[in-house]
């Protein structure tokens, strides 16, 4: 439920740029999603069809990219993604989190007519 | 015609957090964000430090989602503890712990902040802390880490509560340190505050805050 103010500031970002833009409407948003954010798509989504009415990204489609942890191997030095493991898929060597890594959260593009 | 922003969210928040560190600074506070489960030993751990530190002034920002029973639980014992009741929130932001912060109005000390008993929603949010504490039990499993990634990765130390029920429940420490050296290099104290028993690791922890106290 951490995500309606993300949720707000996504909208008053998109009324800032649709002004800039002169788009009278915005079609579409690209979030990305980092693994780590502990921020959930599905709930975004959800607040955002509430709160975006009677903006001009009133029902734009919402698209998401996900970003995995990255995982370094500690044997071979491999970089891999986060998927269920934290073991190398190449030698099946202890890896350990690259630091930072799968932790944004940012509106990477929008389109708007 | 699409448009490349690049924006980040979450910025907000990041600034004042940014504030409360100065703010912390400015009065020689150690904020400590003490994180983990409901029922994972928070506010016991946090009775136990105070009893261990005798000699350094303890203050509690207590986040709960309704009552206020942790934070008179620590005041009847002379910590000063203020309460901020997040009416169902999952966590705590940077704004609330100002105000919490400004209520015990503390310089000179270590101010824990007991979060929201949760392993999901309080990792993306920091508060301007120094220290992030994790306090994780061996009730919950050896697991935790490998199912947790953000909130074991963004820990700065691991409290491994309730050791006296390892036994009981067949926790396999090594398991539990393999998954969290994946993802972390955060110290781990394996701690057991048993009523009624030897206190055991507490005074490890203790010395350890004590150390980033005299960092401050
Ligand atoms: N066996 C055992 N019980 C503990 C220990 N630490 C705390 N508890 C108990 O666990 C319960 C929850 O503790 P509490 O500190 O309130 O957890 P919080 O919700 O994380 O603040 C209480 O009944 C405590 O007495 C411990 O080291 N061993
Ligand atoms: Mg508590
Ligand atoms: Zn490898």
């Amino acid at each position: 439920m951490h995500e309606l103010p993300v949720v707000m500031d996504i909208i008053r970002e998109m009324d800032e740029q649709a002004s800039a833009h002169g788009f009278h409407k915005i079609t579409e948003i690209e979030l990305v999603i980092g693994e780590l954010s502990s921020i959930v798509d599905e709930s975004v989504q959800m607040y955002f069809d509430v709160a975006s009415q009677n903006h001009p990204c009133e029902n734009a489609k919402l698209k998401f990219a996900f970003e995995p942890a990255m995982l370094k191997c500690r044997e071979c030095g491999n970089e891999f993604p986060h998927e269920k493991s934290f073991q190398c898929p190449k030698c099946g060597g202890d890896a350990m989190l690259v630091k930072g890594s799968g932790r944004s959260f940012y509106i990477k593009s929008f389109d708007g007519e | 015609m699409k448009v490349i922003i690049m924006k980040e969210l979450l910025e907000a928040n990041d600034r004042l957090a940014e504030e409360n560190r100065s703010y912390f600074k400015e009065n020689h506070v150690l904020c400590v964000n003490l994180m983990g489960s409901p029922g994972a030993g928070k506010t016991t751990l946090i009775s136990a430090i105070a009893d261990e530190l005798q000699d350094i002034q303890i203050g509690v920002v207590e986040g709960d989602i309704a009552s206020s029973i942790d934070a008179d639980k620590l005041e009847q014992k002379g910590v000063h503890s203020s309460q901020i009741n997040t009416c169902g929130e999952c966590h705590l932001d940077a704004n609330v712990i100002r105000q919490g912060a400004e209520e015990i109005a503390m310089k000179n000390g270590i101010v824990f902040v007991e979060n929201v008993g949760n392993l999901i929603c309080p990792a993306e949010f920091d508060l301007g802390e120094t220290v992030r504490l994790l306090a994780a039990s061996v009730p919950e499993g050896d697991d935790k880490p490998y199912k947790y990634v953000p909130m074991f990765s963004y820990a700065d130390v691991v409290a491994l509560t309730k050791c006296d029920l390892k036994e009981a429940v067949g926790f396999d420490t090594t398991y539990f340190t393999k998954g969290l050296r994946a993802i972390s290099e955060a110290p781990i104290y394996e701690i057991s505050l048993k009523k009624g028993q030897q206190r055991e690791g507490i005074k490890e922890l203790a010395a350890f805050l004590r150390k980033k106290y005299e960092e401050v």
